[in-house]
């Protein structure tokens, strides 16, 4: 008994952090969305969410989530297998640094980089421009839902690399050995062997990208000025802007809408965990 | 049972006080965190007097190149040697409120500069202090009491790369395809004041009555679908990478927003619009209740009401052996300095009038005979329903 109260020792900055930077403010942001203007228990923060302007945004949010994570996960997922069959280890662990610099950058620097690189009067628009590809002839416009599109792929295909290349290293040789020599095809093999097995896999980590994409903010904020309504810039707008002054409470609830749906991404993202950890336990 | 202790702790606090009170002297009997104003505050020699003893002075959310604040800053740290720390320069007004409600003793701010629903939602975080020069406030820019007052307002201009093919002198001409994925408005309408006033102006230019805004709103929905509009955020950073080259601002960040182009080589010119003449809602200036330095914080509020023309901080020189009257009298006041950034300060008219107004810088006049409109709060409530649902949806 002594020795494990005494293990729960290290763990105590960890729960310290956590309690405070995560537990406390969800309490909190909670509490304050239950009380109205006057500081009386209300629901009436709650009201506006499920109709309207709010409404709209949350649909928004998650049709971008969704989106942007599909496509990432597909595209991160190919380049995994790409580079596990392909790469030496040199290559890989190049590819590997890159990945995590990209997964990692975020915020309005890469929205700026991407201002500099596709706007208007950008590099590579006039690179473009001069190969005979004028992307702005047409629709096209970094600065809407499709921009947004585009720029948060660029940072979530790498995140999809580094966390879906461990299960891509799990599959064990033998396996395909063993269904070659049972005299399945490739294809077969890839059908009832791999896929299956790395199917938790892929679906942790899209919901751990439908996460990172739903809460993201700044980058967004840079590239719409709210003209794509997305429930953190509401938010933002709501408890830090210049304009309107008594809705914080509102941008709470909002908040507690942002929380249940991550949650219901994360509670996603453990089921495919735990799916995924029964073949790696033999 | 909290709240009876809690009301015992004051009650024993206060007599204390009363008791220091009393047994010190006369002069530093001044209680500078009730003083209403000059005359109960002791006058102006002995307001100085205090506030350089406080030495320091909070100030929060002021960016140096928002509204010549760096002048008004460095002047009254050269004039009076109190040290301004200026917290969170780019913040907002709900993070001004927030330090106020907050922060501890020492980090609360000793003057706020918020929006004006910020002080009218939150009058009893600020002490009442009517300045000398009080009566030139207009009424309606002010609390009865003394606990916020206007201090000086923005009129929308265009402001413009000079490499435009050609330079834009109305919200009618951006509407040009010369200007395709040009223009970009700085900010969430629902969020920034800046941005919602754009949309007044544009408004106004689409001959849309303050009263409803759908006109301003359409007037972008327009720009959008001929793809002039572009939904970057206008800012320095934005326009140095060529993202667009016409926006909507402040005419009082021209000044600073000329200078920061022009040391990256481009030249950016204001201009007020022909066809729309917006004055914004005044900021509002307020000491909060528990100001950690109280003197300093009502010097600071009445320098920034004074109208003297006086010495900037280029031209004054060695104040030494100066009484704090003669040094205040010396020095330009807040209200002329912002005019001189471009800004326009709330005593403007009584200041005109009895020609104490300095002129605004060559390029920001506003044109002769124009319809000056100035949204009512009450106007603005009504716009921002408008555009939070419409808005999103551009």
């Amino acid at each position: 008994m002594r020795i494990k109260k005494h293990s729960c020792l290290p763990l105590l900055p960890f729960l310290l952090f956590t309690g405070y930077f995560l537990l406390w403010p969800i309490l909190g942001v909670t509490l304050k969305s239950l009380h109205n203007n006057n500081g009386q228990w209300s629901l009436s923060n709650y009201a506006p969410l499920i109709s309207g302007a709010y409404r709209h945004a949350f649909i928004t949010s998650i049709r971008l989530s969704v989106i942007t994570s599909v496509i990432s996960s597909i595209l991160g997922a190919y380049f995994t297998l790409v580079i596990v069959k392909n790469a030496s280890s040199r290559v890989t662990s190049i590819i590997e640094s890159i990945s995590a610099v990209f997964a990692n950058s975020g915020g309005v620097p890469l929205a700026f980089m991407y201002i500099a690189a596709f706007g208007a009067e950008g590099l590579l628009t006039k690179v473009l421009k001069f190969c005979g590809w004028n992307i702005y002839a047409g629709r096209f416009t970094l600065f809407s839902f499709t921009g947004v599109v585009l720029v948060y792929t660029f940072f979530m295909t790498p995140l999809m690399i580094i966390v879906f290349r461990p299960a891509i290293l799990g599959l064990r040789k033998e396996w395909s050995e063993a269904s070659l020599n049972l005299g399945a095809s490739t294809l077969t093999y890839w059908r009832r062997v791999a896929i299956p097995i790395l199917t938790p896999s892929f679906i942790g980590s899209f919901f751990l990208l439908f996460a990172g994409a739903f809460s993201a903010y700044a980058t967004a904020r840079a590239l719409t000025v709210g003209t794509v309504p997305l429930v953190p810039i509401i938010i933002g707008t709501l408890v830090d802007g210049n304009v309107i002054s008594d809705q914080a409470n509102l941008g709470d609830a909002l908040a507690v809408g942002m929380i249940l749906v991550a949650g219901v991404a994360m509670i996603g993202y453990i089921w495919a965990q735990k799916s995924a950890a029964k073949w790696r336990q033999s | 049972m909290r709240k009876r202790f809690l009301t015992g702790v004051i009650a024993a606090t206060v007599a204390v006080t009363s008791l220091v009170a009393v047994s010190s002297s006369q002069a530093a009997s001044i209680d500078y965190s009730k003083c209403t104003d000059l005359k109960s505050c002791g006058g102006m020699d002995a307001l100085v007097k205090a506030a350089q003893k406080e030495g320091k002075l909070n100030v929060i959310t002021l960016p140096r190149d928002w509204a010549n604040y760096g002048e008004a800053m460095d002047l009254f740290s050269k004039a009076f040697g109190i040290k301004i720390t200026d917290d969170n320069p780019d913040g907002s007004s709900a993070y001004e409120i927030q330090t106020v409600k907050t922060a501890p003793k020492s980090k609360i701010p000793d003057a706020v500069d918020v929006g004006i629903t910020y002080g009218a939602d939150n009058v009893n975080l600020f002490a009442p202090y009517k300045v000398a020069t009080w009566k030139d406030i207009p009424a309606q820019w002010k609390e009865a009491s003394g606990r916020w007052a206007g201090d000086y307002y923005g009129q929308i201009a265009l402001a413009y790369d000079t490499s435009v093919t050609k330079a834009p002198k109305s919200f009618a001409d951006l509407k040009d395809p010369a200007f395709k994925g040009q223009v970009a408005i700085g900010g969430d309408p629902t969020g920034a004041q800046e941005a919602l006033m754009s949309v007044f102006a544009a408004n106004q230019a689409s001959a849309g009555a303050a009263t409803n805004i759908q006109a301003g709103i359409d007037y972008f929905k327009g720009l959008k679908a001929s793809g002039n509009f572009v939904s970057v955020l206008a800012n320095g950073q934005n326009l140095a990478a060529g993202a667009y080259k016409v926006s909507f601002s402040w005419d009082f960040n021209g000044p600073g927003a000329i200078a920061s182009a022009a040391k990256i080589g481009k030249t950016i010119k204001y201009v007020i619009p022909s066809d729309a003449v917006i004055k914004g809602t005044p900021y509002i200036m307020a000491i909060p209740f528990n100001a950690p330095h109280p003197a300093a914080a009502r010097l600071w509020s009445e320098f920034l009401y004074s109208q003297n023309k006086g010495k900037v901080t280029a031209t004054l020189g060695s104040v030494k052996g100066m009484s704090g009257s003669k040094i205040f009298a010396s020095i330009r006041g807040g209200q002329n300095i912002w005019i001189s950034g471009a800004a326009h300060p709330i005593t403007e008219e009584a200041m005109r009038t009895n020609g104490l107004a300095i002129n605004p810088p060559a390029g920001f006049e506003t044109p002769a005979g124009a319809t000056v409109v100035q949204p009512t709060p009450d106007q603005q409530t009504a716009a921002k329903e408008l555009l939070k649902a419409q808005w999103p949806n551009l």
